[in-house]
């Protein structure tokens, strides 16, 4: 699991019934400069991804999510998601040791 | 399984329903020598790590969604262990 910036939405017309219920999200994920506070502008290197999302979380939220397999590992049938949202996170605690 | 160094914890309340009541913590990988490797991860942590502990991660769900007593949980990496010492010799 990985921690991701909530940066935009994605809203499709036509979808897979698989995927009914869920929202997609346009997620950045951190690096290590944005577990230690750092502000999201500009964005953190590495790509954005899309993460279904059936909490609830919008543009701005910080969340966890699960990328491969276990992505999937929520749904009745085999549905094509490469990332699942698991978690709003409310707060980070992160203090790496000084070097 | 991977090497990696705790450097913090986060809280959520809106998540899976596998993961309440689970503590879940920030790892830094490490490479066998020790030095900081890619990004950090989250990893569940049954056995109450503390910070800048090394810890041994587990990155297999099927494990980790028998730990959580749930077949659907999307949860992926688990602490299995707390490091006391590793040994690289020279030269490996």
């Amino acid at each position: 699991m990985r921690l991701g910036y909530v940066i935009g939405r994605v809203t499709l017309s036509q979808q897979d019934p698989a995927l009914k219920g869920g929202r997609f999200l346009l997620v950045q994920p951190f690096s290590r400069a944005q577990f230690a506070g750092a502000a999201m502008t500009p964005l953190a290197k590495g790509n954005s991804l899309v993460v279904y999302d059936n909490l609830g979380a919008g543009v701005g939220h910080i969340i966890g999510f699960t990328e491969g397999a276990e992505a999937t590992a929520p749904f009745a049938q085999p549905t094509p998601v490469d990332a699942y949202n698991t978690a709003m996170v409310d707060e980070i605690f992160f203090k790496p040791p000084s070097a | 399984m991977i090497t990696a160094r705790v450097d913090g914890v986060i809280v959520s309340t809106v998540c899976h329903p596998s993961m309440v009541g689970h503590r879940m913590i920030i790892c830094q990988p490490l490479d066998p020598e020790g030095r900081e490797e890619g990004e950090p991860i989250l990893a569940l942590d049954p056995y109450a790590a503390g910070q800048h502990q090394r810890v041994l991660i587990s990155t297999d769900g099927s494990h980790t969604r028998e730990h959580v007593k749930d077949s659907k949980s999307p949860l992926r990496n688990i602490i299995l262990g707390i490091i006391d010492d590793d040994d690289l010799e020279a030269g490996h």
